[in-house]
């Protein structure tokens, strides 16, 4: 299990996140737009993943486990889900 | 120069501008497709043009360019300073290759090899070093701007394509793969759709990163997606604008220099503009395009003392480093275009009168169609009448349309009366200077139009109209101020249209002409015999004075009154199938009334018969066409007179003059043609009159160029050649 989807509608994206679970964290987020998403135990996030936490402008909980994610893309996250 | 050639000459220099322009804000904006498209298909129609005159060298040099520019259309290549630098190359060569076409129509000698250097350039592996020149695209300096602190080498835009996604990339993992990572950026998040509107399979990142490393170690690790990149070289102290030029345009310059310093006259201007324009596209591309206009001044210099040393001199300092221009590089006046006295030789044409012929053309193919159907109606065995109610029908319709497109075409000739009056003001100014008599000149009508001829022929007709008024009608301003006018003349130079005409009209308010004294000059002088001239009222004595030998080289003055006086303006307005009248107010000033065809192309021609033959009179010498008894014609001496309300003129008959046996004298009433020309009035007694008619009239060319009394032919519908007469041959 790579994406986990807690009791509270919240979702968790653990260890390397392949491009198959882009489709599912897309139609939870659309099912529910508020939903929570942790990634602080993500190592690796396929860009598939990673797009569409940028085009439901969420600001998931982290620093993620990957350094080049939480160096690069988590800040681009956090601001972009600002805006 | 053969006319394929030059209408070749003419396309390539404007597709060159256009794709120049492409190409120069392609390198500001590299996604700009439309530019893109505007570039490759202007090196495609270049390609076309050069295989058209057979200039196979060219066609090649153009291929390697359009091959290039297709491969960053398919995605395959990026927009990069040398793919522009390589396409401006090219068309640098091009225009070099057009200036020595220019000059002598044939294709230069040597262009195959200077093919092979453009083919080579494009072929070449990617320069494995890039040159040290800031670049000037757009979303670097942004990138560079937002990151001020990174010690950033190169900047790299990657945008992967939709499928990455399906063919299993992960374009993130090649991005962290890339070393010496200093930012990463992903463009315009925030102008995303929706979260619904998301198609997770495709992908729509494009990522925006800094890197200390170089640009192979970057290209390396992004590896197989290397067409989807683009890498730029940045410099770590933020945009700076580079003074030296590429190694490059350095080589292009000092080339430049040799074929200024060539030596021979022959081509010199063809030279200096060439390497001008090449000097300018290197500042252009070094995005230095406000130096450019030094360039051209040195061109400008160049050009006009027809020595290549201003030139040199800017190419020399911008090879040292320096800026092109160290002092005023040229004197003032040396900057002031020529004006050129000749005729325009090409014509701006309002689109929409362009679109009007479009349209006819396409009326006209209908017409031609139906004309079709009528000819397979007429093969079938049609009745005859019916067939006759059919083509009566479609030649209605293609006389409508062809009357239609003759009037569009010949509107497409027009040129408007500014062309010509605005050259007058500061002549006249110079002419008050020299005879001291104060008067301002006021145009109206300016923007009358008349066809191109006629406007281009108008201009020494009225400077002679104008000298004449200032010279001989205004007084001088004590003379003036006595009779209460003010001390400054006003002449008025006015155009307007009326119907087919055009009227132009030099009108001053000085003293008129004095009619005694024009009868007096006129005996004087012997213009025309003394019992003529005490017969004649005083409109037809003021006439005299555009009769030849009126003015004589005994008025001479320092301005009107050459020897050639006021009928060299009645002969120009006259070829032009025009008219001149003046009209006199004792006092109150003059008016020269010029009364142009609006179109010289087409005439309008009364048809006669005599002597068993069809002949043409031009319809704006026709006054009246009479009927009257034989017996109303005079024997005078051995010609013959009538007299038409009080008015005894000449009768000619038209069979006699033109030398064909008269045709039997019958007890008929004569038909008799009153017609004006060269000022004298006349009847011709013709056998017939025919019908009125639109032709295009063909002057006499070869051997019958010189041949008198005929002002050309046309071809009439059945196929004859009609044969327009010259009346004031015939009435003088």
């Amino acid at each position: 299990m790579t994406l986990r989807i807690g009791g509270d509608d919240a979702v968790e994206l653990i260890g390397d996140c392949p491009s198959e679970d882009a489709e599912a964290l897309l139609r939870h987020l659309c099912a529910h737009p508020d939903a929570r998403v942790d990634w602080r135990r993500c190592e690796s996030a396929h860009t598939a993943v990673v797009q569409v936490l940028f085009a439901g402008r969420v600001r998931p909980r982290g620093p993620p486990a990957s350094q080049f994610l939480s160096t690069y893309v988590d800040p681009l996250l956090m601001r972009a889900g600002v805006a | 120069m053969n006319e394929f050639v030059e209408q070749f000459l003419i396309e390539c220099h404007e597709l060159i501008e256009q794709a120049t322009d492409d190409l120069l804000t392609l390198e500001g904006r590299p996604d700009d497709a439309e530019r893109l498209d505007g570039a490759f298909r202007a090196f495609h129609t270049l390609k076309g043009a050069a295989g058209i005159v057979d200039f196979a060298a060219m066609a090649r040099a153009l291929h390697a360019a359009e091959d290039a520019l297709s491969a960053v259309r398919t995605g395959r290549e990026a927009v990069t300073q040398d793919l522009i630098g390589d396409c401006l190359a090219c068309l640098d060569q091009v225009v070099q290759w057009l200036d020595s076409m220019q000059s002598d129509g044939e294709i230069p000698p040597d262009a195959e090899a200077a093919a092979d250097g453009i083919v080579q350039r494009f072929s070449r592996i990617p320069a494995p070093a890039i040159p040290e020149v800031s670049p000037k695209v757009g979303w670097a300096d942004a990138l560079m701007a937002r990151h001020p602190q990174a010690q950033a080498l190169v900047a790299l835009r990657y945008a992967p394509d939709a499928e990455a996604f399906l063919r299993g990339e992960d374009p993130l993992a090649r991005l962290a793969g890339v070393p010496d990572l200093l930012a990463v950026e992903i463009e315009g998040v925030d102008a995303w759709p929706s979260l619904e509107a998301l198609d997770p399979f495709s992908c729509h990142l494009v990522f925006l990163a800094l890197s200390a490393s170089s640009a192979q170690g970057v290209r390396a690790a992004l590896g197989s997606a290397g067409d989807q990149v683009q890498v730029l070289p940045v410099n770590p102290k933020g945009p700076s604008r580079a003074s030296r030029l590429s190694a490059e345009a350095e080589g292009l310059l000092e080339a430049q220099l040799r074929l200024l310093d060539h030596g021979e006259a022959e081509g010199l201007a063809g030279r200096i503009g060439s390497a001008g324009r090449v000097v300018g596209n290197l500042l252009r591309h070094a995005g230095r395009a406000e130096e450019v206009g030094v360039v051209d001044r040195a061109v400008a210099a160049s050009q006009s003392a027809r020595t290549t040393g201003a030139l040199v001199e800017v190419v020399h300092r911008l090879l040292s480093g320096q800026p092109p221009a160290a002092r005023e590089p040229v004197e003032a006046n040396a900057a002031e275009p020529s004006s050129t006295g000749g005729t325009a030789r090409t014509l701006r044409v309002d689109v929409e009168r362009i679109d009007a012929l479009v349209n006819l053309t396409g009326e006209l193919l209908v017409a031609k169609n139906a004309l079709g159907h009528a000819v397979g109606q007429a093969q079938s065995g049609m009745d005859v009448a019916a067939l006759a109610t059919l083509l009566k029908d479609q030649h209605a319709v293609l006389q409508r349309l062809v009357d239609e497109l003759q009037r569009s075409v010949l509107n497409v000739r027009v040129l408007q009366m500014r062309y010509v009056f605005q050259r007058f003001p500061r002549l006249v100014r110079e002419m008050v200077l020299s005879l001291g008599k104060p008067a301002h000149l006021v145009t109206e009508g300016d923007e009358t139009e008349a066809d191109k001829v006629v406007v281009e022929s108008l201009f020494e007709p009225l400077l002679h109209l104008l000298r004449n008024a200032l010279d001989h009608g205004v007084e001088s301003p004590a003379v003036r101020m006595a009779a209460g006018k003010p001390a400054a003349a006003t002449i008025v130079l006015r155009a307007r249209r009326s119907n087919d005409n055009v009227i132009v009209e030099v009108e001053d308010d000085g003293a008129g002409v004095d009619v005694a004294r024009v009868r007096a000059v006129a005996s004087e002088r012997a213009v025309v015999p003394l019992e003529t001239l005490e017969a004649m009222s005083d409109p037809e004595v003021l006439d005299l004075i555009f009769a030849p030998g009126f003015s004589t080289a005994a008025q001479v003055t320092q301005m009107s009154g050459r020897g050639v006086g006021m009928d060299a303006v009645r002969t120009a307005v006259e070829r032009l199938g025009g008219r001149v009248v003046m009209e006199s107010r004792a006092g109150a000033g003059a008016t020269v009334r010029l009364t142009l065809p609006f179109a010289i192309m087409m005439s309008r021609v009364l048809t006669v018969e005599a002597g068993g033959q069809l002949f043409g009179i031009p319809l704006e010498a026709v006054l009246e066409t009479v009927r009257m008894p034989r017996s109303e014609i005079r024997p005078v001496g051995a010609a013959r007179a009538f007299v038409l309300r009080n008015r005894t003129m000449p009768l000619i008959d038209l069979a006699d003059a033109l030398g064909d046996t008269p045709g039997p004298t019958s007890a008929d009433p004569v038909n008799v043609v009153v017609a004006l020309a060269g000022g004298r009035l006349g009847g011709l007694e013709v056998d017939r009159l025919g019908e009125r008619l639109d032709v295009m009239l063909k002057p006499m060319e070869g051997l019958l160029a010189g041949m008198r009394g005929i002002a050309g032919t046309t071809l009439l519908g059945d196929g004859r050649v009609l044969l327009v007469l010259d009346l004031q041959e015939l009435l003088r």
